[in-house]
């Protein structure tokens, strides 16, 4: 009986033996470098960190047109929760550069993180519409941030770019942001809790602000454009490497920022053009006729010592108070553009 | 065959209310797309290929997880039963450790093992380990002392013990416990996926709900719960046949 049982026993390990190595199969099959091994062994592999919104569209041409590739880098992305979790992974020797909206870079640096620009990413356009936008239920009455005191505002994160420009926009219409309760909710909920009244109003970003006035638009209503109307053609995101490997590597820099500026320059020849929105579709999954009514940010190669003394302006206004360096240090020779 | 139970026209009647309260209006939200249209996206990614591919990588990291982690936890079994030292060392940490929620140590596990397989296997392995220790503590317990001493009076070495006795004695438990790591290794596996790194289920969940692409989020999640449903009966399929002689003896996992 017992004997019997082990025989069974052995057939079936052999049997699972025999399965995972298929699974195995499966596994390698799937790994998405398998294919260009032989080519890549020339290539510099580069991960970078981003996050699937629109201002990552440069990098992503970059690699479809093969800007990256012709500099002998191969990019892998990687996508994580933003800044605040990219940057980790920076420090960790993770990722070689990371895509990190300015306020979490700034936080870093400030705690002694040898934290570069590389390149500019992302920053406000002049006039309205903007990335971000300030919503509302319809019918409530807040048309600013006076009307917001004592009431809940979303943000997707605390102390990040979208909460630091939703807090200037309180104070820029006559509200007072410490009276203001910040909610985190994350930008794909946003509309349904407030839509739902969990919260009164919230900072949501482009392509959030448009999806949500498609499916609420008749409850819910845009009433401010929080970079715009305070800081207008402001600072946004960044690609940022750290100190030590920009000196000992300088020259893969020099090459990943050429190739990323060509994407930058394809991008911005394309404004407003289908082939653009195609690109965003396709790595961001966001419905191509959403696209369409998008705003979208604009792109900078470079990275200002002036949009930086700026921001930290703006976040020692708001509370982020410390001692930051001078902007002039952080900017690699890259975003010197 | 009892084809038809009362519980499985209970699910037919939840996901008839999903339609009905989506189509109907009762939740009115793009995050609550009708059944049918999750059905669409479904089907539409799977003929794509890309699903049935997320899906294959998904588990195979967790098997890959899961078969470290059994082995793991039943050596480490097997040192507690053998070593009363090692137990009363290592005891406590094992007892303070395991309560752990995993996601909480997916930062610290990223910082060391980086983004990649290596990260997501550790994690289903760290989920299996526990409970097939605790189950190999308890079945070591359990295992007859009039077996082993018989085989000790007939002159069967130790190490012989162990695969003739032992281990088979215990099989039994170490199923029950990696039955359990089964269901909690797949939950930890998406959530490592939805973490960081673009690879498997969890990731296509994740990007779907940023594109705001409910129908394809929700298609993730009923693949989730179809895995997790399938799995679990395999698993007792397999259970059933590897130690059927334990049921066969009147006790019921």
């Amino acid at each position: 009986m017992r004997r019997l049982a082990r025989t069974d026993l052995l057939k079936e390990t052999a049997s699972m033996i025999r399965l995972t190595r298929r699974t195995a199969i499966v596994a390698t099959l799937t790994a998405p470098l398998a294919a260009p091994a032989l080519r890549a062994q020339s290539l510099t592999r580069m991960r970078v960190s981003v996050i699937p919104v629109l201002d990552v569209a440069p990098l992503h041409a970059a690699i479809a047109q093969g800007y990256f590739r012709a500099e002998g880098i191969e990019i892998d992305t990687s996508t994580t929760a933003g800044g605040a979790t990219g940057l980790p992974g920076l420090v960790a020797g993770q990722f070689r550069a990371v895509f990190s909206n300015g306020v979490s870079t700034m936080l870093g640096i400030r705690e002694g993180l040898e934290f570069r620009f590389i390149s500019g990413a992302s920053r406000g356009t002049q006039q309205a519409p903007d990335i971000l936008a300030v919503l509302t239920r319809k019918g409530s009455g807040i048309r600013t941030g006076k009307e917001l005191e004592g009431k809940r505002l979303a943000s997707n994160t605390r102390n990040n770019i979208v909460w630091l420009r939703g807090m200037a926009w309180v104070e820029k219409t006559g509200g007072d942001w410490r009276k203001v309760t910040t909610v985190e909710v994350p930008f794909p909920q946003m509309a349904d809790a407030l839509a739902g009244g969990q919260v009164d109003a919230c900072i949501s970003s482009e392509p959030f602000v448009t999806a949500a006035l498609e499916s609420h638009g008749d409850r819910i209503e845009r009433i401010g454009w929080p970079i715009s109307e305070t800081a207008p053609g402001g600072t946004n995101a960044h690609y940022v490497g750290i100190a030590p490997d920009l000196e000992r590597n300088g020259e893969v820099f020099d090459r990943f920022a050429r190739g990323l500026h060509k994407g930058v320059d394809w991008v911005n020849e394309r404004l407003g053009r289908p082939e653009l929105l195609e690109l965003i579709s396709g790595f961001s999954r966001v419905p191509l006729e959403r696209m369409r009514s998008v705003a979208l940010p604009a792109y900078p190669k470079g990275v200002t010592p002036a949009e930086i003394d700026d921001l930290v302006a703006t976040m020692q206004r708001y509370g982020l108070t410390g001692r930051y360096p001078a902007s002039a240090g952080l900017i690699h020779r890259t975003a010197q553009v | 065959m009892r084809r038809f139970t009362s519980g499985f026209w209970l699910i037919l009647a939840l996901l008839a209310l999903w339609e009905v309260s989506a189509r109907a209006g009762w939740v009115d939200s793009p995050n609550w797309p009708p059944l049918t249209h999750v059905l669409a996206a479904l089907l539409r990614d799977t003929a794509s290929g890309e699903i049935p591919m997320l899906v294959g990588s998904t588990l195979a990291r967790m098997f890959a997880g899961l078969a470290g982690g059994t082995v793991a936890g039943v050596a480490m079994g097997l040192l507690f039963g053998a070593s009363p030292l090692a137990a009363r060392v290592l005891g406590p940490t094992v007892e303070l450790v395991r309560p752990i929620p995993i996601p909480a140590i997916i930062p610290p596990l990223v910082l060391f093992l980086g983004l990649d397989n290596g990260m997501k296997i550790s994690i289903a392995a760290i989920t299996a380990f526990f409970p097939v220790l605790t189950n190999t503590a308890q079945g070591l317990r359990a295992v007859e002392a009039d077996q082993l001493a018989m085989a000790r009076t007939f002159g069967v070495p130790a190490w012989r013990r162990l695969f003739l006795v032992t281990l088979p004695a215990i099989l039994p438990y170490v199923l029950a416990g990696l039955r359990v790591a089964l269901a909690l290794a797949l939950v930890t596996t998406v959530v490592a996926e939805m973490i960081a790194g673009e690879q498997g289920v969890g990731h296509y969940l994740v990007l779907m709900q940023f594109a705001g692409r409910a129908e394809e989020m929700y298609a993730a999640v009923l693949v989730l719960a179809a895995l997790g449903y399938a799995l679990n009966r395999g698993f007792l399929w397999l259970e059933r046949r590897l130690i059927g002689w334990f049921f066969a003896t009147g006790r019921d996992g």
